[in-house]
């Protein structure tokens, strides 16, 4: 497993593992190459935003990969920048911008890596979300399994079972933390937090008063069998500092 | 349907399968042929056996055509858009049943007696373009005999050959 | 004289159904019984209902053996005369007809002369829910031969057919089974990609109805070369027919002792089972086929790591299409060196089209391949109903593309057409003539994948979506200079970058017909004409007072009512009341129905 190979991305020499993810060995030898749907909280990508494309050259053959999980089996050279994947990667971002017309990061992006001539494209009204699925990703790592992806084709959108508040959902906010374009809302006030149509109670640590999350979030995290906690992890921490302090004065 | 005999006929369904999520495809066909829809207590149900999110089965029911979460009209017009029909007219036949019915492909008459489907093809292209009405085929059908048809159906006519 | 080996067969395939031959069958068999041949084990005459015959529209299709006597366009009251004609003359008014000829013979027929049947070779010939008529054709001779033969030597027999994956991409079926009989990870599956669904396609669904066996002693074959001990058949829902007869042919191998813990006696074992698909284009893709088994959604996953190593459940998994899986038993039995006897220099062996369209004889052939289109099209299929002009044919569904008139003489094979940016495709075909638009054929495609394409990647939903509304507004009058450009763009950036073979795939019906037929999309474009007559917002009817006959076809098949004019008299359309909806012009026999640009 550990056979190490050498391979030219860009013409810079990065020396790697074998099976190691192309994207992974790019970014360690400090080549950029943009992803959106790929995120280090989870193992497996889902390679479906497709900006992350290069081209790899094999054997004398040249092929588009996504770099976000394509292993690397064998020396190969690798272009990042070549004209073929710059032209595709401006048509992929065109698309996620007429896709996302609502979100800022898809315009700034598209005006990085865009190409003029796509004025012609219609827009998705009010659309923030470019369906990289790792909300929903989140969602299933945690075990609350309270989205997922709804229809498909061009219909196809993130959502809770018949659109209705969710009873799994915990207002955890994973899924607005992890979403790269800011499309999941929630609202929040002094004592509530609404999100996927549900409302939740805050908690709040009884020492320092500081937000722990919701009343469900809370007793989800704290797991089935255990004490749903009423402190925050800083002030458990302190008032178990504090205990030992005092065990040790008397010894 | 009583509320007791669905509720008892999703376990009947259910339990007809191991608790392994590569039947959960077979047991939502299962629920769909029963009811003619897949009821959320169906959903809810088959989930908990599996151990699966529930929110896991609502994106199958959505994604496959096969399965639907709405009930369907009692009698099921189905129009072949494959090529062959397509090329022969199909979408003149929607057309007409939306002078007809007042639907379109997709949608159930108010009074649940007529569901429009456009579907994918069904394997007759030598007839096309044909429409199947409660799997009776319709073949090289012409525009103007579907309002009789339709009323045959209406008015509850088994034969329709 | 009835001497007891007489059968009648009546094609029971999809097509024939549709056309009511189950009505005949049932007719024949009860004049069977009134005249007591049914019973009489002397005369032994039966009533076998087979699969596809394969001439649809000819349907239903009636044959009898050994006599070789075909009849076309069968109704429940001609059972009598059929009867009748079992000992007596044939019943003319229900044989072939062409140009004058009358054929008697199946293969007299020029619609099965030019045919080479292998895969089809027992379809329509025997009952396809009788395991014992398949055995006695030579049925599981192919199985009884591999289980003496080593795994390796198994592959070695397809390697040297030259067998290539039917379901249109064209993988060496030797070389698949090579590498995953190379895995020493266990269980491995073997799966049968019956989910079939190309619009126009039914070849492989005509053929799970017609030889189940066929197809199951295939996958037995392959499970024996790779070591499979599980296998599925993955069958589209739309399929209900197939499905029944695969799961009565499952039933009758386990019978038989041909499936289940010892494989005709040995120590091999297979359990099969059919997944009912949920209705889906995209689960014929095989990593969203393999989700879908796993009772998942069916999203495809990015494929650099193949399914022959980590496939269904993770495991080794080979995935067949059902033509080349019932092409296995017929190498095994005669070698794959006699397989390879048929067909080209890389594309060995035949290929089954489903020909449908404007052309005259629609239905299921097998030739060899590199036959080309035009004999498919002309000497088989008769040439184009009315004898109107070629355009264009289809091939490959929605990841195929559209043939012009100039490629016809082309051989068609795995490798030829793709030189030229069209494809063979799993094996529909669809015959235009020039009543067919080209940009409303591309829109009809891109229409059908926007709601097929599961929508998990950018390239195919956002792409196919813009696609949609380009084509749109093109048929539409809307179309804009440098439509045909970013058309091209955003094609050529899904076939490099969509995540899997249906998206890489989808815009090649857009492509090739901007390719082939770019005059078409420029007339909408900067004329704002169809010159198809087609697109409804750029068209309007007129009918030639010279040659309209006063027939009345039109007004009967106008839905608008806006043709007016008695019998006899010239009719006149209704510009106001016309919805353009081409009824009148199909239904006229006099070319008496004109088009011409709509003023904007």
């Amino acid at each position: 497993m550990n056979e190490m190979l050498t391979i030219t991305i860009d013409g810079v020499e990065c020396t790697c593992q074998k099976g190691e993810y192309l994207y992974d060995v790019a970014t360690r030898n400090g080549i950029w190459i943009p992803v959106l749907c790929r995120s280090d909280a989870f193992d497996d990508h889902r390679a479906c935003c497709r900006i992350c494309i290069v081209e790899v050259e094999e054997r004398g053959r040249r092929k588009v990969v996504t770099a976000c999980v394509y292993p690397i089996e064998q020396e190969c050279t690798v272009y990042t920048k070549s004209e073929k994947i710059l032209e595709e990667r401006a048509v992929i971002m065109a698309l996620l911008a007429h896709r996302a017309p609502d979100s800022e990061r898809m315009a700034e992006m598209n005006k990085f890596m865009g190409r003029s001539g796509f004025d012609r494209l219609i827009s998705v009204d009010g659309e923030k979300c470019i369906l990289c699925g790792l909300c929903v990703q989140a969602c299933n790592s945690l075990g609350t399994g309270a989205i997922s992806t709804v229809l498909r084709g061009t219909d196809k959108k993130v959502d809770t079972p018949y659109g209705n508040p969710s009873a799994f959902c915990v207002g955890c906010l994973s899924c607005a933390n992890v979403c790269p374009t800011d499309a999941i809302e929630y609202t929040q006030t002094d004592t509530t937090r609404t999100i996927w149509n549900r409302e939740f109670d805050l908690a709040f640590c009884e020492e320092c008063g500081s937000l722990m999350g919701t009343t469900e979030s809370v007793r989800h995290a704290a797991g089935e069998d255990s004490e749903v906690p009423s402190v925050c992890d800083a002030c458990r921490k302190k008032k178990l500092a504090d205990e030992m302090m005092q065990t040790y004065r008397y010894v | 349907m009583t509320e007791i005999d669905q509720a008892s006929k999703i376990g009947e369904i259910i339990e007809a399968y191991p608790a392994d999520q590569r039947f959960a495809l077979a047991a939502l066909q299962d629920m769909q042929h029963a009811f003619n829809f897949i009821p959320e207590e169906g959903l809810a149900a088959l989930a908990e056996y599996l151990g699966c999110p529930q929110a896991q089965l609502y994106s199958m029911a959505t994604f496959y055509k096969a399965l639907s979460l709405t009930p369907k009209g009692e009698h099921i017009i189905k129009i072949c858009n494959g090529t062959a029909c397509h090329l022969r007219g199909a979408m003149n036949l929607a057309t007409e049943l939306k002078r007809d019915l007042g639907i379109e492909p997709g949608q159930t008459t108010e009074d649940g007696a007529f569901s429009v489907e456009l579907v994918n093809c069904l394997g007759s292209c030598a007839l096309a373009p044909v429409m199947v009405v409660d799997g009776n085929y319709h073949n090289k059908l012409r525009v103007e005999q579907i309002p009789g048809i339709i009323e045959s159906y209406a008015e509850g006519v088994t034969d329709h050959d | 004289m009835i001497n007891g080996t007489e059968r009648i067969l009546v094609c029971c395939g999809t097509g024939c159904i549709a056309n009511g031959a189950l009505g005949v069958a049932d007719a024949i068999q009860k004049e069977l019984d009134a005249r007591g041949l049914a019973d009489d084990v002397k005369l032994d005459v039966s009533v076998v209902r087979t699969g596809c015959s394969g001439e649809c529209e000819q349907g239903p299709i009636v044959r009898f053996m050994p006599r070789d006597l075909m009849y076309y366009r069968v109704k429940a009251n001609d059972a009598a005369a059929i009867v009748d004609s079992l000992e007596g003359e044939p019943v003319q008014k229900l044989l072939f007809k062409k140009d004058g000829q009358t054929y008697e013979h199946m293969d007299d027929n020029p619609f099965y002369a030019l045919q080479h049947k292998v895969v089809l070779k027992d379809v329509g010939v025997i009952d396809p829910l009788d395991i014992n008529e398949y055995i006695a054709r030579g049925g599981y001779e192919g199985l009884k031969k591999a289980l003496t033969m080593t795994p390796d030597e198994i592959i070695t027999e397809v390697e040297k057919s030259g067998l290539r994956g039917k379901g249109g991409a064209g993988f060496p079926t030797g070389r698949k089974w090579r590498t995953a009989a190379g895995y020493d990870v266990f269980p491995k599956y073997i799966v049968c990609n019956g989910d079939e669904g190309d619009p126009g396609a039914f070849m492989d669904g005509s053929t799970m109805e017609g030889s189940p066996h066929a197809v199951i002693e295939g996958m037995i074959i392959g499970a024996l070369a790779i070591g499979a001990e599980e296998g599925v058949l993955y069958i589209r829902d739309e399929y209900a027919l197939a499905r029944d007869h695969i799961q009565r042919a499952i039933d009758a191998a386990y019978e038989a002792g041909i499936l289940g813990d010892s494989i005709m006696g040995s120590d091999h074992k297979l359990d099969l089972s059919i997944v009912r698909g949920g209705g889906a284009f995209v689960c014929g893709e095989s990593t969203a086929l393999m989700a879908s088994i796993e009772g998942r959604v069916g999203e495809p996953r990015a494929k650099y790591i193949r399914s022959v190593q980590r496939g269904l459940f993770d495991h080794p998994t080979v995935l067949n299409n059902v033509e080349s899986l019932a092409s296995i038993p017929t190498i095994l039995r005669d070698g794959g060196e006699a397989y390879a006897q048929v067909g080209t220099e890389r594309s060995k062996g035949t290929k089954v089209f489903a020909m449908v369209g404007k052309v005259k004889h629609t239905g299921l052939v097998e030739v060899p391949m590199g036959t080309t289109l035009r004999t498919l099209i002309y000497d088989i299929g008769g040439g184009i109903i009315d004898d109107r002009p070629f355009k264009a044919i289809q091939t490959g569904g929605p990841s195929g593309g559209c043939i012009p008139e100039e490629l016809l003489d082309l051989p068609v094979d795995f490798d030829t057409l793709v030189e030229y940016g069209a494809m063979m495709g799993s094996g529909g075909m669809i015959v235009m003539d020039d009543r067919s638009c080209m940009v409303e054929v591309a829109r009809y495609y891109v229409d059908f994948l926007c709601e097929e394409s599961c929508g998990k990647c950018t390239p195919c939903r956002e792409g196919l979506r813009q696609m949609r509304a380009i084509l749109t507004d093109i048929c539409e009058g809307r179309g804009k200079h440098g439509d045909i450009e970013l058309l091209e763009r955003i094609g050529r950036t899904m076939q490099d970058a969509s995540l899997c073979a249906l998206g890489r795939t989808a815009p090649n019906p857009v492509m090739t017909t901007i390719k082939f037929f770019r005059d078409e999309y420029e007339a909408h474009i900067e004329r704002k004409e169809c010159p198809a007559g087609v697109c409804a917002k750029l068209t309007q009817f007129a009918i030639d007072p010279e040659a309209c006959t006063g027939c009345t076809m039109c007004s009967r098949a106008c839905p608008a009512g806006a043709i007016s004019g008695g019998r006899k008299e010239t009719h006149v359309i209704d510009p106001h009341l016309c919805i353009a909806c081409g009824s009148c012009r199909e239904a006229c026999r006099f070319n008496a129905v004109l088009t011409e640009r709509r003023p904007a």
